[in-house]
């Protein structure tokens, strides 16, 4: 079994802090952890080529790295792609995240990492790939390859993967149902039994926890800023051009507003199916207030209303997808300048 | 004479094994004969109905057979201990007291003829999704009711309500004359109940509709009325299990079968008996209708369990579709917050299989939930010889190979806690 | 506005209804605008100043 290994400059032996620069250094045969993983792993795999690269160049350079592993997993035809154990090294495991994600996602080939539940490459990546916890301990390093080992090899093999305590990885946040003994009533006699005299008791549910989005700092002067729209109401031109979905919508849409001080209803419609939408088509300023903003925007009271308003509809959509919406209408908002957002949303 | 007597009833379990069409209805030994000629007759005296198919489906058969309007134990009371569906068959009166006495392993089934086959309720009788459906360990009536086409669909639903009842009866009584092969008793003094310190107190609160459909001016669920305007009301354990519920026409997940034989409250009783836990009450409710009606219900079901049951620990369920998880949550919530613990039981409402995504509460209080899942099970079943459905168009659509997804298999992701599916998060 | 909440949004201002967020098709035009204004305004002083976590 041919293995490709990706180590970041501390464990690769290149040095701390300082070597963080590192430009890839790849090199045939196992390095550090890399030797200790093969032997585990066990059954004449190798470990043929490491990668070994320092944090900041590897946070610096996303897509040229990750270009550089597709190609050296398909060049030496490995079996299993493996990165870190990362422990809460930040940086090493964004990167190990998406190293294996690409490889995974490029050749199909077996990927395994392992981080601390903390490391922020969980959050961003869990859901991509198996990330094995390997705890914030260093010394833990043995226990944490023999799990990444176990898991390897059941990947490697089409085995059907267990549950997350079971196989020691962290929760990809995906659902499956299982058939179990006790009925659902038993379950919840139990439960509420334990809860109510202060044992210990498991939920077959944990409510997700948001992370605060931290709030950012106040518009200082509003008469300078550039304001834009954005809705989840799903207002598009008549005939949806972009083709936005009524219901887990998985594009966004920027339309021109230059030059416009109202929004006709005659030119607009709404993709969206959660709310009675003929009070907005019959005048759409009722969810993009056009017409308010560009008389602030006259009056001096707003800097400039943006060019575009930006919409999508944000029924039932995901809350993985409408993440990535976000971000997106972020990225180009920023991009365009605009100091401040009024979402309206239904 | 003790000033406050205790609610006793006594369920006589009569083993059937085989139900077979005779020139008599009557319980032989642990086969249950029917008269087709005089079953018809009886349930035609609704002149709503112009006739009525009757089949008989046994465990293991290859058979399988929908839309399921309902699925309801044949019981009948003791003469003079109790009314039989009273409200809908019989005058009011309190029922949970006296003897029941019941066909054990036999069930009426009755399906809707006008309801469309795609996505409906149906039940498996063999294969791996007849091994999920506990249906499929019964024999059963089949009931099919025809109505006259011109019918008002509410006067048809209320057709098969009432044609669900009457037949489950009217098999029920061929028990009365026998002994029982065994027998269980429910009894409890509810909230007043002194003699049982230091056990923790625990209450069900069980949504018995939800206003997300609207109920029909003549659609019967609680003591014969159709909850309309209906706050949540305090009932003793046994009126759930002894004909004071049917389920409402949304029925998605829920038979009333499993009001008489309600898990909850049936493993409630268990602990109750084993000395572990004091059963204190419960209190039947219903989703609300919009914010106000839901921050109403949820209120007052809180208060109630509190200052009427003194729980200490409550079990929730909802029932109809994903709207009630908020109404649950938040009279979960409220019961928090007055001290007393809580779990509740959420059914899988996952798009996308995200955990993220599947809950529809997010309150930190409410973190004792037993998570049915459902979205991620089906089964590719194979054609069947035999499938019973209204139409002959519908049974061969049902007799077909196809795919079922778990949530229309009755009882496979059962909201009154039957199921046995978990969702896991992996 | 409690899914707004529950995600954590940070500056959140309650509009004229699901139906019409800014808006209100009971008032006469210039009304309905004066309605929207004041939103608009209360969503304005909301962004000069620093959230507060609610």
């Amino acid at each position: 079994m041919r293995v490709i290994y990706y180590l970041n400059q501390f464990f690769g032996g290149r040095g701390g802090e300082e070597a963080a620069h590192l430009a890839p250094h790849i090199q045939d045969g196992a390095v550090g952890p890399g030797r200790l993983f093969e032997q585990i792993l066990g059954a004449g795999a190798q470990v043929v080529r490491t990668i070994v690269v320092g944090d900041n160049y590897a946070a610096e350079h996303v897509e040229s790295l990750n270009a550089l592993a597709v190609q050296e997993v398909q060049q030496c035809q490995a079996d299993l792609f493996v990165a870190g154990p990362c422990f809460e090294a930040g940086r090493y495991g964004m990167a190990a995240g998406t190293l294996c994600k690409a490889v995974k996602a490029s050749l199909g080939v077996p990927v395994i990492t392992g981080m601390a539940v903390e490391n922020p490459g969980v959050d961003m990546y869990r859901s991509d790939i198996y990330i094995v916890d390997s705890g914030t301990q260093v010394q833990a390093m043995r226990d944490a390859l023999t799990t990444m080992a176990r898991l390897a090899w059941k990947l490697i093999n089409h085995q059907a993967v267990g549950r997350p305590r079971e196989e020691g990885y962290i929760p990809q946040g995906m659902l499956r149902d299982d058939f179990v003994e006790p009925s659902a009533a038993e379950r919840l006699v139990a439960m509420v039994y334990a809860k109510t005299i202060g044992q210990p008791f498991e939920s077959e549910f944990i409510s997700p926890t948001f992370s605060p989005v931290p709030a950012p700092a106040p518009v200082v002067d509003l008469s300078k800023a550039r304001v834009a729209l954005v809705t989840d109401g799903g207002l598009v031109p008549k005939g949806n051009p972009d083709k936005i979905s009524p219901y887990a919508a998985t594009n966004w849409g920027a339309y021109d507003i230059s030059g416009l001080d109202d929004l006709h209803g005659e030119d607009y419609e709404v993709s969206h199916r959660g709310y009675d939408t003929r009070y907005v088509e019959q005048d759409p300023d009722r969810l993009v207030p056009v017409d308010v903003l560009r008389e602030l925007e006259q009056a001096g009271v707003v800097g400039k209303l943006h060019d575009c308003f930006v919409s999508t509809s944000g029924l039932a959509n995901p809350i993985a997808n409408s993440r990535r919406l976000g971000r997106e209408i972020a990225e180009k908002l920023k991009a365009e300048g605009v100091e401040a957002v009024i979402l309206t949303s239904t | 004479m003790p000033l406050v007597q205790s609610m006793r009833l006594t369920l006589a379990y009569h083993p059937v094994t085989d139900i077979c069409f005779g020139a008599t209805t009557q319980l032989q030994g642990t086969t249950l004969e029917i008269s087709e000629a005089a079953l018809r007759q009886h349930l035609l005296e609704d002149r709503r109905l112009k006739h009525v198919d009757l089949a008989i489906v046994r465990p293991g058969e290859a058979c399988r057979f929908g839309v399921v309007f309902d699925i309801v134990e044949p019981r009948a009371k003791e003469p003079g201990t109790g009314p039989d569906f009273p409200g809908i068959i019989d005058p009011i009166a309190r029922v949970g007291e006296g003897i029941t006495h019941v066909l054990q392993g036999a069930a009426v089934s009755v399906l809707d003829a006008a309801a469309p086959i795609a996505g409906g309720q149906l039940v498996e009788m063999s294969g791996d999704a007849g091994k999920a459906c506990p249906y499929a360990a019964f024999v059963h009536l089949v009931v099919v009711p025809h109505v006259a086409s011109a019918l008002e669909r509410h006067r048809a639903l209320h057709a098969l309500r009432l044609a669900s009842t009457k037949a489950a009866v009217y098999l029920g009584r061929t028990a009365v004359p026998h002994a029982p092969a065994d027998s269980a008793v429910f009894e409890s003094l509810g909230p007043v109940e002194t003699n049982r310190p230091g056990l923790p107190r625990l209450a069900y609160i069980g949504q018995i509709h939800s206003r997300q459909r609207v109920a029909e001016v003549d659609e019967q669920i609680f003591y014969g009325a159709n909850t309309a305007g209906m706050v949540p009301v305090l009932l003793h354990p046994n009126e759930w299990l002894d004909g004071a519920l049917v389920t409402s026409y949304f029925n998605r997940a829920v038979e009333t079968y499993f009001y008489q034989n309600h898990p909850v409250i049936t493993e409630l009783y268990r602990w109750h008996r084993e000395g572990k836990i004091t059963l204190v009450g419960t209190i039947a409710t219903m989703a609300g209708s919009d914010n106000d009606d839901r921050a109403r219900n949820a209120m007052l079901a809180a208060h109630q369990a509190k200052w009427s049951l003194a729980a200490e620990g409550i079990i929730l369920t909802k029932y109809g579709g994903g709207a009630p998880h908020a109404d649950m949550a938040l009279t979960a919530k409220l019961c928090e917050a007055l001290g007393m613990r809580t779990a509740v039981q959420a059914s899988d409402m996952s798009q996308d299989r995200r955990a993220e995504s599947a809950l529809l509460f997010n309150y930190a209080e409410v973190d004792a939930i037993v998570y049915v899942g459902g979205n991620d099970t089906r089964w590719t079943v194979p054609a069947v010889p035999r499938a019973i459905a209204g139409t002959p168009k519908a049974a061969e659509a049902l007799r077909a190979a196809q795919v079922l997804d778990a949530g229309r298999l009755c009882g496979v992701t059962n909201q009154q806690g039957a199921s046995h599916l978990r969702a896991f998060v992996h | 506005m409690p899914v707004a909440k529950m995600v954590g949004s940070n500056r959140i201002v309650q509009g004229g209804g699901i139906v019409h967020v800014l808006g209100d098709p009971d008032l006469p035009q210039e009304e309905e605008k004066k309605l929207r204004h004041d939103i608009l305004k209360r969503a304005f002083e909301a962004l000069q100043h620093t959230a507060e976590h609610g």
